[in-house]
């Protein structure tokens, strides 16, 4: 990529220095003058009536400046995708996580004791706990007012003729695939400081994803306080981890908010580790019931999924996922006749949330173990399987995804020739493949998919970059100064990216969705382009020469072969401005991608661009005991243009390694609603020591809409990473595991048993 | 975390008449690898924290080139223990549990006393003190005592030590000629992982290379306390060591563990662990016997 001077090169992090000596500010570090400590208490039950609460030991308590419960919380101050969760819970506890009471104090030890001191009679309620059970008629309902556990979601689409085409189909495959919580892990804990001013305006230091939709939540929470036509600031220290999981508002801000408000001084609220584990959301767990069939060539003829999704006990984004499981489900590989019917429902164990690819793991992991098992039936590799019905570019899926690049066909060729490598063939060792689609171009969810960007230029040639977009530790500072520096002959030292404060940066949608480099990227780029306009208008009349014959490189504008015509960028920026009728260059941009929100029938271009790969895994099953041994990984991802490669692989192997401990490790354990693992000894997420060496091929398709050519790499790294596995295990020792994690034991069980039948 | 005293005592006798001082309210620390956690969740809220770490005597790792015995210090860290070319060498079983304990920074801190005196079902490091036949010197306020390793513990959490005790240290004796020991612990994970059980053998072979002269068959989590497989022992002990009698050991040990269901892992597989892995580690044993 010899074209670009910064694009496309291996830039460290920008802020790692910082990091890694320990001088970035979290949220662990923002302390202001006067402030609280909060903590919240929740229930001791998975389902329950209160009965009695007595605060007034809690309140005695030396340090104890005041104490909250859901008596306290405004009517409408309510959370979640249907708005009925409120921060505090009165009267009634639906779930282990269900906050109930909550205390600010002087010290975070105070405030501790406090907890211990509130006295609360429950009367307990029978739980449910299995969504499949929580279907049934006689099933205790979670919440009284409504009919059933069920939630009326219609997640239900049905594209060509399902029923016609497995009648046509010359093989066809059924199964049935559950997954189980896991959680982000973030190595920054969740928190929040609230403050007031003397005026009622909000300022909140938050490390979410969404900072403008935060900014419009948290004002609706003072609308419902009764502040109206206040002010909410919303300031985002350094993010220690996104993965999803700060993807809405969540009860300890909107409690922060009101501790705050009650005892006019900030007040702080961080969780601890088992806190982190328990209070925040996890990923769905889902069970799918899917059927596949194809014609004796192998080509897809239809792909019938039903699916159940355990909601918890509150709805919350997570209820969504499926609309994002429908684009594996509808487009992953060319299927003409598609059915999908999902349900989510109520149970009293934790609510989920987002989780890096947003119920795209989940649904490949049915749909991707199940294509070997047609395949396998249909007498087909199942890497040529996989050809037969790659999309193509130009394709149009049947949910009317327009597919512009696609290089998935590149990526089988690139997974396959690394597997193949070793072909030998041990006892007990199998390859195995998955692919994955995602959205590429920003994902429309809601009305706008959106990002502002305000450049403004200072006399040292240097740029300040305020972004709407958000940096989580996934590098968008980097790919922002990049671009930015790309686009204006600048270095990277030369950009500073800020992106912290909604006072100074521009409106966006938030982190997700792979949406940041395409979006905020796009942003970027426009920006600078209208500086860029301005540099060679003006560079034009100083160097006497027309603006197109002018290039910016290297700190300089000159025209190319023309020592003479040639200036330093921040000798020019001086001249403009220190000049009679001088101008300072600021520039701002709003880029939109032009995608579409899903129409009633769920049909509309969600994304401007997808993004493919495959995964190939080489594993060894030890048939005794029942464990796998990842040999080799190999992870093939079609990104359009990588800005910056190492960041790239960097996404590309914390996806892997995430994806390898939902494939085999990872699971938030619950017997009755309650958390049995809230600490890294007992939650399995892989370490160092378990991660394997992952080869990345990056196919580079450079996307017509991408900046620079850029699609999104955010989540894919941890989509197909678990059905990989799966058929690998199938491979090598013909067993074939349909629930996560892929345990030992499971393995084990499975082998005994075919053995058993054999 | 509730605040504490840190006393850091020269000698036992020191130390030991510390903790009388203070007996009701003092806590001896190692490395505190266990210690710290449970001062974290509230677990114990001792006001003083006497330090064993200043105590040079606890700190030993040496062999008596006279007798062969060997002598862990209970301030010994997995690290030097692991580092040790004659502990990888003479005592492979003490290497490969000390070795995939925790982490580098927990092996770095942790201690072996510690590991023993902690004193849970899955403590890597008492299944080889075990095997190899370990004793225990123990100091306190009446003076000093041994106890044979596998008579420490009573319960989790529990071992046969008097308030105000100190393990000062474990003896092994010297090895018999032909024998060969190794551990593994069976988990999910490569690092940072408690075992889902835990199995050391120890086999010395008679100078036929072939009849068992001794065996050691020690099992973690298999119970309350680390245990030995009394009966899959006596299996192998004065017979000819095969594949298949070692198999029949791994099943006997299998019998006589009293594994658990836990929601970290089922019974079943726990005993089929024991069955594969005795069977593994009794191989493992064999072929260092004929490699020396
Ligand atoms: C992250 C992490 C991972 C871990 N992984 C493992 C693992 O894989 N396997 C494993 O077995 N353990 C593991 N542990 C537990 C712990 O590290 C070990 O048990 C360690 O050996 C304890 O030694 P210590 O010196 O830190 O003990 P300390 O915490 O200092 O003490 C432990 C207990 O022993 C007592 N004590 C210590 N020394 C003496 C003495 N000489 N005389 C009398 N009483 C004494 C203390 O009072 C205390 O009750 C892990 C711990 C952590 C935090």
């Amino acid at each position: 990529m010899s074209e670009y001077n910064v694009v496309g090169k291996r830039i460290p992090k920008i802020d790692a220095a910082q990091k890694a000596m320990g001088r970035a500010e979290y949220i662990q570090d923002v302390k202001l003058p006067g402030m609280l400590y909060g903590k919240i208490l929740y229930s001791k039950h998975a389902h329950a009536r209160i009965t009695r609460m007595d605060l007034s030991k809690a309140l005695a308590l030396s340090g104890v400046y005041t104490i909250l419960t859901g008596e306290d919380v405004p009517e409408k101050m309510r959370m979640g995708f249907y708005k009925d969760n409120p921060p505090l819970k009165k009267d009634k506890v639906f779930s282990f996580r269900d906050e109930v009471a909550a205390v600010a104090a002087k010290t975070p030890e105070i405030a501790k004791k406090a907890l211990e001191l509130i006295e609360i009679d429950y009367e307990v309620l029978p739980g449910i706990f299995d969504p499949e059970k929580a279907m049934e008629k006689d099933s205790p309902l979670v919440h009284e007012n409504t009919k059933s556990n069920v939630l009326k979601l219609p997640w239900k689409l049905h594209y060509g003729d399902v029923d016609k085409a497995e009648k046509e189909a010359a093989f066809v495959v059924e199964g049935r695939f559950t997954t189980t919580w896991v959680t982000h892990c973030c190595m920054g804990t969740s928190g929040a400081v609230a403050s007031f001013d003397a005026a009622d305006n909000l300022t909140i230091y938050t490390n979410t994803q969404i900072p403008s939709l935060a900014q419009k939540d948290f004002l609706e929470a003072l609308k419902a306080m009764g502040l109206k036509n206040k002010r909410a600031r919303v300031i985002k220290p350094i993010i220690g981890g996104g993965f999803g999981s700060k993807l809405d508002t969540y009860a300890y801000e909107h409690i922060a908010i009101l501790l705050a408000h009650k005892c006019r001084k900030p007040v702080k609220i961080v969780f601890d580790r088992p806190e982190e584990f328990i209070a925040t959301s996890t990923r769905q767990p889902t069970v799918t019931h899917i059927k596949q069939g194809c014609d004796k060539n192998g080509k897809l003829l239809f792909r019938d999924i039903r699916m159940v999704l355990d909601n918890g006990a509150h709805t919350s984004w997570g209820a969504t996922t499926p609309s994002v499981m429908m684009m594996p489900i509808t487009s992953l590989y060319r299927v003409d006749n598609v059915r999908y019917d999902a349900k989510c429902v109520y149970t009293n164990n934790t609510y989920s949330q987002a989780m890096r690819g947003y119920g795209n793991p989940q649904a490949t992991f049915a749909i991707e173990s199940n294509i070997d098992m047609l395949a396998e039936k249909a007498g087909i590799d199942p890497i040529e399987f996989r050809r037969i019905n790659r999309n193509h570019p130009g394709d149009v899926t049947p949910q009317n995804f327009k597919i512009t690049t696609c290089g998935l066909d590149l990526c089988l060729d690139a997974v396959e020739k690394e597997l193949r490598k070793s072909g030998t063939k041990e006892k007990g060792v199998g390859i195995g493949v998955a692919s994955l689609i995602h959205v590429g171009g920003g994902a429309r969810i809601y009305k706008s998919d959106g990002c502002g960007v305000i450049i403004k230029m200072d006399d040292y040639g240097k740029a300040s970059v305020f972004t709407g977009g958000t940096d989580m530790g996934q590098g968008l500072d980097n790919i922002t100064a990049q671009i930015v520096a790309e686009e204006l002959g600048l270095l990277v030292e030369d950009v500073h990216v800020v992106h912290t404060d909604t006072d100074v940066c521009p409106w966006d949608v938030g982190a997700h969705a792979s949406r940041s480099t395409f979006v905020a990227g796009n942003a970027a780029l426009g920006a600078a382009k209208k500086i860029k306009a301005q540099l060679l208008e003006l560079g034009s009349k100083e160097l006497k020469t027309t603006p197109d014959s002018l290039m910016l490189k290297d700190r300089l504008i000159f025209v190319p072969g023309d020592p003479e015509k040639s200036m330093a960028i921040d000798k020019l920026l001086r001249k403009i401005h220190f000049s009679p009728g001088g101008t300072m260059l600021v520039s701002d941009h709003f880029f939109d991608p032009i995608n579409e929100n899903m129409g009633p029938d769920y049909k509309g271009n969600m994304s401007m661009t997808y993004t493919f790969g495959v995964h190939g895994v080489k594993v060894r099953v030890d048939e005794e005991t029942g464990k796998v041994e990842v040999l080799e990984y190999v992870a093939a991802h079609d990104v359009g243009q990588a800005i910056n490669p190492l960041l790239l692989e960097g996404q590309v192997y914390g996806g892997v390694v995430m994806g390898l401990g939902y494939a085999l490790s990872e699971e938030v354990m619950h017997v009755n609603g309650k958390n049995m693992n809230p600490n890294f000894r007992d939650y399995k997420l892989f370490t160092a020591k378990d991660a394997v060496k992952i080869i990345a091929p990056v196919i580079q398709t450079p996307d017509k809409d991408g900046p620079f050519g850029a699609k999104g790499i955010g989540e894919p790294g941890c989509v197909p990473t678990a059905p990989a596995i799966a058929n690998a295990i199938y491979d090598a020792v013909g067993v074939r595991i349909t629930t996560l994690p892929i345990t030992p034991e499971k393995v084990l069980a499975a082998l005994m048993e075919k053995k058993k039948n054999h | 975390m509730k605040p504490f005293n840190y006393l850091t005592p020269a000698t036992v006798e020191e130390a030991v008449s510390l903790f009388g001082q203070h007996s009701e309210t003092a806590k001896y620390i190692a490395g505190g690898t266990d210690v710290i956690v449970k001062l974290k969740d509230g677990w114990m809220e001792p006001d003083y924290l006497i330090s064993l770490k200043k105590i040079e005597e606890l700190s030993e790792l040496r062999k008596n080139e006279n007798t062969g015995d060997l002598t862990i210090g209970a301030t010994v860290t997995h690290a030097t223990l692991e580092k040790s070319i004659m502990i990888q060498k003479e005592y492979p079983i003490i290497y490969d549990a000390v070795s995939n304990i925790g982490s580098l920074q927990v092996r770095n801190v942790g201690t072996i006393g510690g590991n023993l005196m902690n004193a849970v079902p899955s403590a890597d490091g008492a299944v080889p003190m075990i095997a190899l036949d370990g004793v225990a010197l123990i100091q306190g306020p009446g003076g000093e005592r041994s106890v044979e390793v596998k008579d420490l513990f009573i319960e989790p959490y529990k071992t046969v030590l008097k308030p105000g005790e100190i393990l000062k240290k474990i003896t092994i004796p010297a090895p018999a000629p032909r024998t060969g020991s190794a551990y593994i612990k069976f988990g999910r994970r490569a690092a940072m992982e408690l075992p889902l059980i835990g199995i050391g053998v120890l086999l010395s072979l008679d100078a036929d290379l072939e009849t068992c002269a001794r065996a050691r068959i020690v099992l973690g989590v298999a119970g309350p306390t680390p245990m030995r497989a009394y009966e899959a022992e006596k299996l192998l002990t004065g017979k000819k060591i095969t594949e298949d009698l070692l198999r029949q050991a791994g099943e006997k040990a299998a019998d006589e563990s009293k594994v658990r269901d836990s929601v970290r892992g089922s019974a079943w597989h726990r005993k089929e662990m024991i069955r594969v892995q005795v069977r593994r580690m009794g191989l493992k044993c064999l072929e260092m016997i004929k490699r020396n």
